[in-house]
């Protein structure tokens, strides 16, 4: 699905309410005198790719914390499939807990990996699977049918996911025995086992060689096709970002300097300033 | 019980009571299957497993009527007696429940003591004549003749209540420290585990009074607590129709009561570590602010494992209370959090059966093994100090000594068999996994978060491990 | 009303000597984030090695520097500033020691392994002092007489006595030498830069081992100090002294933001102060639940004390 496949207001251009699996509205985040990011409006459209890019420090880690609850913004509001998750009212802000907002169906991976390191692969992936889960601890210790049957169904569906990302005959192993790049797709899956609508990648080929980078490329989209995901990426390597995105926002300093298609957001000339500096007329 | 026994070979789990019998039935009955399948594969393990558990299961009787004078009169190895078994199976059932908190959820309670006193004051308040001098008198299925002071109830009641109440305070005492590190938890923890003792010993003789309208409240000398002196006696555990009681004059047979309420307890922590909240616990301890952006809810998670923790003391408590007659504060001292903390250490933290085996064994040292040396020492030159009374000076090497070189414990912390049999994968992986985890413990924690500082604008969340 | 002035003066004077145990505890905790533990019972050594020079051998001390009320008043402050730099730079010495042995080699460990080490170490030591000194308080005779420093001014009712005179003139000068260090010296320099960040210090040329070293080093004089003044004032010593003496010095650290040092300070002042406070009106059995509670209160609530971090402001 590119951009011009998806409902818009004839008129205005704006994407219709529904359309929209995320919509942020005026959002600022500050750290004491440091200025993250600044009155940023931005929407996910439902079923699409989008990146989020711009130079080191300009506020996209940031931005992700606060979809995901991690830091509750200074000012603004968002809401996720319609459902609010930070709301403001005069001057205080209120922001779902991180648990919470997974809950609602947005996962995500980490810049610098954050597995579970002495768990096995598939623990870390059954870790993501328990916000969904029913069992209560007493169910755990008397081991009613009820948990089991969960156990059960739990094991059947991470093993499906970790063999989505060809990690199914390392089940066992420790994750931090994992080389880089399987770690990498275990994240993945872990964040897949949160059933989530939106998922959120931070840098997800960081690290990677290109053919490396290719397949996690087509992995995404398969993610997308196969699964019906949203998909939004943090990502630095331009090639991945052009390839795959249906949409490229530009922070800069914590303020969104250009949004739209890839192409166009490439020549625009404020993204080439923010990236290479002044008087830079080449192409990144 | 493996996990192989969990995923159930029967493809039809039934629900509710039938289907829950139908799961013990199954499990009960597959075991000798499982038993001859060990025997075929791992042979000497099986074995070397089946000598040590009617060992265990012998001992009490053998230690009482045949080792003891064994050990007084031909080999100079002092077994432990019945009072000293009976300990080694209070403080394993301790040691699993703070394996429960520091273990699996990585969260340093120093303060582990007060719930064994919560737990042994709750046997002392319902079951001995101490609320009689207070105008309380409730006999409910007690073993006392009707008409007698106090409270008197029987042990099953006593251990439930106590239980909930230690579990209760479990999670009072736990709330603050939500949001603080690893060490500022422990030192609050270490906080709460001396103000409750020092409560225990304090309310000996409440004087207050207080009059709000017509609300008077006249307390004079009343003695709550039972301060210094404590409070006696207290009702031991029994079986009515049998007539059997298990206190401290009973031979082996509490030995025996113990050693089944601590297996009750390993299984109740088995049954634990291998669930939904079990992960969970894996998952805050490893990287907090990871667990909790995957859903994880943290404060539930962290509440539960103070809470359910904090429960086993008060089961220990409450048989410890109730098996010695008698309760006073001065046997709840910060000295226990750290002994207990101790048998974890060395059996190696996280491990159910690492926490056993160091209780047993700091048991028997503590309890045996250095009394006798230093009646020995004492025969020989009495000049030179008693070893039994410097224990924490050889304790706190030791402490000194497993940070220094071996923190993981003694036996490795992870056992993966029982789960890996359910893929079916190669000995080979689960070697290469064992070896791993053994030498890496001294790694520094994961790379600084780039999710920074200020969750919530509050404390900085952990970074990943801290034990 | 002049009972409450005479229990605030007795509080000051306790309080003095929470303040020179509570820089070691800040001190420490600023430059590696390590809860030493084993403090208070440094403090305990300290005072247990200044009875031991002291005492006479009667007693079953070393009886070295014998002083008793009679001394004649040169001899007593030669003896006391002899005894004082003995139990300084031994205690010094014993805390560098420490932290070669028991901490030094953790600081790559998870981050609870230091201070469960200290436990332990805090064990070792207060066994010694129990081997050394016994089960039971070692108690001196008063070293300086009981007069009542007021009397010549016409006030009788409230009393302040030349041992709390002795407390203020060993401890403020070493409080007001330690504010100089750190900030005059290049090795206070060096010691603030470790706090704030030991890598970039190291790469600046710290010799990073060495200053936490001196960090031990001041902290263990500085307790050792605590310790003579301890004796010479409350004319006791017993091996569980360090743990009620930590307890306090540690709150009060925390109270006045862990790593600031005129927070440890202050802290220790308003400590001394809940602890006579306590002792007078309620009663010394409910002191230390009162202290802990204070302690708890300020980690759960405050945990940035009331003067805020100031050595170490690493996030």
């Amino acid at each position: 699905m590119t951009m011009t496949q998806l409902p818009q207001d004839i008129k205005t251009g704006a994407m219709h309410e529904s359309a929209l699996l995320v919509k942020s509205r005026g959002v600022t985040k500050r750290f004491g005198g440091l200025l993250a990011v600044n009155n940023v409006d931005f929407d996910i459209p439902r079923g699409s790719i989008v990146s989020l890019i711009g130079p080191n420090g300009a506020g996209k880690t940031t931005f992700f914390n606060m979809i995901t609850g991690f830091y509750t913004p200074t000012t603004g509001e968002i809401s996720f499939d319609g459902i609010p998750i930070v709301q403001q009212r005069g001057k205080r802000v209120r922001s779902l807990k991180p648990h919470e907002v997974t809950a609602l169906g947005i996962g995500r991976t980490f810049q610098n990996i954050r597995l579970f390191g002495t768990m096995s692969a598939l623990d870390n992936v059954k870790v993501g699977i328990n916000v969904h889960l029913k069992s209560h601890w007493w169910d755990s210790v008397i081991r009613t049918p009820g948990m089991l049957r969960e156990e059960r169904a739990t094991v059947q569906e991470c093993m499906k996911l970790l063999e989505l990302v060809d990690l199914d005959n390392r089940a066992e192993t420790w994750a931090r025995n994992l080389p880089y790049g399987d770690q990498r797709r275990l994240e993945i899956a872990r964040a897949l086992a949160t059933r989530p609508k939106l998922l959120l990648l931070d840098e997800p080929t960081a690290g990677m060689n290109s053919s490396e980078t290719r397949e996690m490329t087509s992995f995404i989209r398969r993610l997308r096709a196969e699964l019906g995901l949203t998909v939004l990426l943090i990502e630095h390597d331009m090639r991945v970002v052009m390839n795959i995105s249906d949409r490229v926002t530009v922070l800069d300093h914590g303020e969104v300097i250009a949004e739209g298609a890839p192409a166009d957001v490439r020549a625009d000339a404020r993204v080439i300033e923010a990236y290479l500096g002044r008087g830079a007329a080449a192409e990144h | 019980m493996t996990a192989a026994t969990d995923t159930a070979t029967t493809d039809e789990i039934g629900s509710g009571i039938g289907g829950w019998l139908g799961y013990v039935g199954h499990t009960l009955g597959s075991m000798p299957g499982q038993y001859r399948v060990g025997l075929r594969q791992h042979r000497r393990r099986t074995i070397g497993l089946t000598i040590l558990f009617v060992a265990i299961v012998l001992y009490p009787a053998v230690g009482h009527y045949v080792l003891a004078d064994f050990s007084r009169n031909v080999i100079p190895i002092p077994f432990p007696d019945d009072t000293v078994s009976t300990f080694m199976a209070i403080f394993a059932i301790m040691a699993i429940g703070l394996n429960i908190v520091a273990g699996f959820a990585g969260l340093l309670d120093l303060g582990y003591v007060a719930f064994y006193a919560i737990g042994a004051y709750t046997a002392a308040f319902l079951a001995s004549p101490h609320f009689g001098a207070l105008g309380i008198n409730l006999v409910f299925l007690g073993n006392v003749g009707p008409g007698a002071a106090g409270i008197h109830l029987p042990y099953w009641i006593i251990m439930i209540v106590a239980v909930v109440v230690v579990a209760t305070f479990g999670a009072l005492l736990g709330a603050p420290t939500l949001r603080l590190r690893g060490d500022y938890l422990a030192i609050v923890t270490l906080g709460f585990g001396e103000i409750v003792p020092l409560f225990f010993r304090n309310l000996s003789s409440v004087t207050f009074s207080l009059t709000l309208g017509p609300i008077v409240i006249n307390i004079a000398n009343a003695n709550w607590t039972g301060g210094a002196q404590g409070i006696n006696p207290i009702d031991p555990p029994f079986i009515p129709i049998l007539n059997w009681v298990f206190d401290a004059r009973s031979g082996p047979a509490a030995v025996y009561l113990g050693l089944f309420l601590l297996g009750v307890a390993i299984l109740v922590a088995r049954n634990l570590e291998r669930s939904r909240i079990g992960r969970a616990w894996g998952a805050l301890r490893e990287d907090e602010t990871a667990a909790e952006m995957m859903g994880v809810n943290t404060v539930r998670t962290k509440l539960l494992a103070f809470a359910l923790g904090a429960s086993f003391a008060g089961v220990a408590g409450s048989f410890q209370a109730s098996y010695l007659g008698a309760s006073t504060s001065d046997f709840f001292d910060f000295s226990i959090s750290i002994l207990v903390l101790i048998m974890v250490i060395l059996g190696g933290i996280g491990n159910i059966w690492g926490a056993v085996l160091g209780a047993f064994a700091l048991t028997y040292v503590d309890k045996t093994l250095l009394p006798y040396i230093g009646q020995r020492i004492g025969d020989i030159a009495p000049s030179l100090p008693n070893p039994a009374e410097y224990n924490f000076l050889i304790y706190g090497v030791i402490l000194v000594l497993m940070m220094r070189f071996r923190p993981q414990g003694f036996l490795p912390s992870r056992q993966r068999e029982a789960e890996l049999s359910v893929h079916g994968l190669q000995e080979a992986e689960q070697e290469m996994g064992i070896e791993a985890e053994v030498d890496n413990i001294s790694v520094a924690p994961p790379g600084q978060s780039e999710v920074g500082p200020g969750a919530r604008d509050v404390e900085v969340p952990g970074e990943g491990r801290d034990l | 009303m002049d009972a409450l002035i005479q229990v605030l003066i007795i509080g000051l004077a306790n309080g003095l000597i929470f303040a020179l145990v509570a820089l070691g505890y800040t001190l420490v905790y600023g430059i590696i984030e390590l809860i030493n533990f084993a403090h208070g019972d440094v403090f305990m050594l300290g005072s247990m090695l200044a009875y031991f020079l002291i005492a006479p051998t009667s007693a079953g001390a070393w009886g070295i520097f014998p002083i008793t009320a009679d001394t004649p008043l040169p001899l007593k402050i030669g003896q006391i500033l002899i005894v004082l730099a003995i139990c300084m730079v031994t205690m010094a010495t014993l805390n560098a020691t420490i932290e070669r042995v028991a901490y030094r080699p953790l600081r790559n460990a998870p981050k609870l392994a230091p201070l469960i080490s200290a436990i332990g170490m805090s064990y070792v030591l207060q066994n010694i002092g129990l081997v050394w000194g016994g089960a039971y308080q070692r108690t001196i005779d008063s070293v300086f007489p009981s007069t009542n420093l007021l009397e010549p001014l016409g006030i009788t009712t409230i009393a302040v006595t030349p041992a709390q005179v002795f407390v203020g003139a060993v401890t403020i000068p070493l409080l007001i030498a330690l504010s100089w260090f750190v900030s005059r010296t290049r090795q206070g320099k060096a010691m603030r830069a470790t706090a704030q960040d030991p890598d970039t210090a190291g790469l600046m040329g710290v010799d990073v081992n060495r200053t936490i070293a001196i960090t031990f080093l001041i902290g263990g004089g500085l307790a050792g100090a605590a310790g003579v003044a301890q004796l010479l004032y409350n004319n006791y010593t017993q091996y569980q002294l360090g743990f009620r003496f930590g307890l306090n010095s540690f709150t009060a650290a925390v109270l006045g933001g862990i790593g600031n040092l005129q927070g440890a300070v202050l802290g220790a002042l308003i400590i001394g102060e809940v602890n006579a406070l306590s002792d007078y009106y309620l009663s010394p059995n409910w002191t230390q639940a009162i202290v802990f509670g204070v302690l708890i209160g300020i980690l759960v609530f405050r945990p940035t004390g009331l003067l805020g971090q100031q050595l170490a402001d690493r996030a």
